[in-house]
């Protein structure tokens, strides 16, 4: 019977307790010319509050993990409300299902760089605007900047939300909203007091995802963001590769998983608050 | 002008893949009157179902009209109907209390200004305590039993005083006694509320118990449509005769007919007098309707019709022989009594036919 538990113990520890009891060990240290020298100070902790830019990408990042998490939610609600409720044929739902999916069997780095090539000066968008008038010179403003990696971060992980919402979505009987109409409701009532009401663990529980997913990313930053568009994996990547300062790195994820988790137990709280039986 | 709702030649058709298709609904014509509960019966695919979903406007008809009180409503979109449906799932809003849940009738943006906040606080008492869940008011559905939740959809589709109140299979994820129950519950609505309530089940027992009326379907067609008096003792057709309370049905051709009665000819010539006046022809094919109840067993000699006891079935309140015509003429069950068990398998019998009971349907 104990044999049943080792694989379990085994991958725990070699991918879960020995790394983190690792980063914990570096976080503590700190460097002397680039080399690693072990210690027992929280400085690097203290330091992930105090010292510029640390905190101050840490609440940019969350900001546009948030505002990523919301976009795709608003994108994803009524593509998922169209496959859910709209959608009578088999074939057709499952060929929508799969065009959600589909971008993802493409490289996350492709779909980075097209955006580049959409809202860049020389991208689609600038043509089109020009071709049709509307400006003599390339829009600025579309690339390089907060709202080019929000978008981007959008488009790549939207699917996720689809999916938790549709989830949600699709365990709502039909008998529902005959009932409701049958009592005269019209389409936005029930639309407001019952479908959205009862699709809210499934819009948190997508919000969760594309939030973890778009604060954590340091692909989009560096391909479609701007020199001040830096996220906190950025600063990461940097700490760890450039400045080889692998304690200060060590400290900066912790604080990251810990707010992490602090976020998911409180979300999964809220889910567990806002979740019908049906 | 007719009150009540009335269908003509409604029709439902469903398109299949490739040209392939079939009628749900293949016209129906029936009245219904204000007030009256009537019974849409089947096996399931009989179209009832659809029927039903027709009247509250949520299938559109393919072609025919449903009218209500003389007035068409059959283009009129669900949401205007004002008939409230009660659903064999419940349908019970699971985001909202049960007291939220009856009140979503009233505060539609179409009942707005209708009731105030007091007065709606009062009904929804009110009506909850029609259906005996004044103390659950504030649960929610997945705290409420079946039959609860059944309660809270009445509830809600009562509480807006809708002239029609429609039932799509109601009962039917209850289990046996819950069912028997809410039958008196509906019973006791239906007689104090004076509405008109069309009640679809696949169940007889329930059908008659509770209606004015039944409508017998099978493929899309109103078999027969009658006080369920009607259909049971005098069925139209075979199928409506083999459906309500399983009649045997045993081949014969009338030997005579008038107005002092009629006498029909088994297959194995033997001759069975009813009461009920005819005018058939002589020589006739007919089906004889021999109903467990209205037979009886007897002696050798003692009876119009013989056959061989094949089996016995002790169920309780009776004993049910069945028993097999002499030369081949059919099977029929008979209910005994319990106390008097003088038969057993292999005896030869003689069977008594209440000619106050038995019936003929037509053709063969």
């Amino acid at each position: 019977m104990l044999l049943w538990l080792l694989p379990p113990v085994a991958w725990f520890s070699v991918f879960i307790l020995v790394p983190y009891a690792m980063l914990f060990w570096y976080s503590l240290g700190h460097t002397e010319d680039m080399r690693f020298v072990p210690g027992l100070s929280l400085a690097n902790f203290a330091r992930v509050f105090t010292d510029e830019p640390y905190l101050g990408v840490i609440l940019k990042s969350a900001r546009i993990g948030l505002m990523t998490a919301i976009l795709s939610a608003i994108v994803a609600w009524p593509l998922a409300f169209v496959i859910a409720f709209h959608t009578r044929s088999a074939s057709v739902k499952f060929a929508l299902y799969l065009l959600v999916i589909v971008p993802w069997w493409a490289s996350y780095l492709v779909k980075a760089y097209a955006w580049k090539t959409i809202l860049g000066t020389n991208g689609i968008l600038n043509a089109t605007l020009q071709g049709l008038g509307f400006t003599d010179e390339p829009v600025r403003l579309f690339l390089y900047n907060e709202f080019s990696v929000v978008l981007t971060l959008t488009y790549i992980f939207t699917p996720f939300a689809v999916l938790s919402i549709y989830a949600q979505l699709e365990r709502i009987p039909t008998s529902l909203v005959e009932a409701a109409k049958n009592l005269g409701a019209g389409g936005w009532e029930i639309f407001w007091r019952i479908v959205l009401p009862i699709s809210v663990p499934g819009i948190i529980a997508g919000g969760i995802i594309t939030f973890s997913l778009a604060f954590g990313d340091f692909v989009a930053p560096v391909l479609v963001g701007g020199s001040d568009s830096v996220m906190i994996s950025n600063i990461v990547i940097n700490l760890l590769g450039v400045a080889f300062d692998w304690p200060m790195a060590a400290a900066i994820g912790l604080v990251i998983i810990t707010l992490g988790l602090g976020l998911i137990s409180l979300t999964g709280w809220l889910e567990e608050k806002t979740k019908v039986r049906l | 002008m007719t009150t009540g709702i009335e269908l003509r030649d409604l029709r439902k058709r469903y398109e299949g893949h490739g040209g392939a298709g079939s009628w749900a609904v293949d016209g129906v014509d029936m009245q219904i009157g204000r007030g009256q509960f009537v019974t849409l019966l089947g096996p399931s695919g009989c179209g009832k179902t659809t029927t039903l979903r027709m009247i509250a406007g949520f299938e559109v008809p393919t072609s025919g009209q449903i009218l209500r009180d003389g007035v068409d409503i059959t283009d009129q979109p669900v949401t205007d109907r004002e008939m409230r449906m009660v659903f064999q799932d419940f349908a019970l809003f699971p985001n909202m209390t049960v007291a939220e849940n009856v009140a979503f009738g009233l505060k539609t943006r179409r009942m707005k200004g209708r009731f105030g906040a007091a007065e709606m606080r009062r009904r929804v008492g009110e009506y909850l305590d029609l259906v005996h869940l004044g103390t659950h008011a504030d649960k929610r559905p997945h705290q409420l039993s079946g039959g609860q939740k059944q309660r809270v959809s009445l509830a809600r589709a009562l509480i807006t005083d809708p002239d029609v109140v429609l039932f799509d299979e109601p009962l039917g994820s209850l289990d046996a006694h819950l069912r028997k129950v809410m039958q008196i519950e509906l019973i006791r609505l239906h007689r104090e509320l004076n509405k008109t309530f069309i009640y679809v089940t696949h169940d007889q027992d329930e059908a008659m118990a509770m209606s004015d009326a039944i409508a017998v379907m099978n493929g899309g067609k109103v078999q027969q449509f009658g006080t369920p008096r009607e259909i049971y003792d005098r069925p139209t057709s075979r199928y409506v005769a083999g459906f309500i309370g399983h009649a045997h049905i045993v081949e014969a051709s009338v030997v005579e007919s008038g107005a002092s009665g009629l006498s029909v000819r088994l297959g194995n010539g033997e001759v069975v007098r009813l009461d009920a006046p005819a005018s058939l022809q002589r020589g006739e094919a007919v089906g004889l309707m021999l109903r467990a109840e209205d037979l009886s067993l007897a002696k050798p000699g003692d009876g119009e019709l013989h056959g061989k006891v094949s089996d016995s079935l002790y169920r309780g309140e009776y004993i049910e022989y069945v028993v097999d015509l002499k030369g081949g003429a059919g099977t029929v069950h008979v209910h005994e009594p319990t106390h008097a068990a003088p038969f057993a398998h292999g005896d030869d019998v003689a069977l008594k036919v209440n000619p106050a009971k038995a019936h003929v349907v037509g053709g063969a």
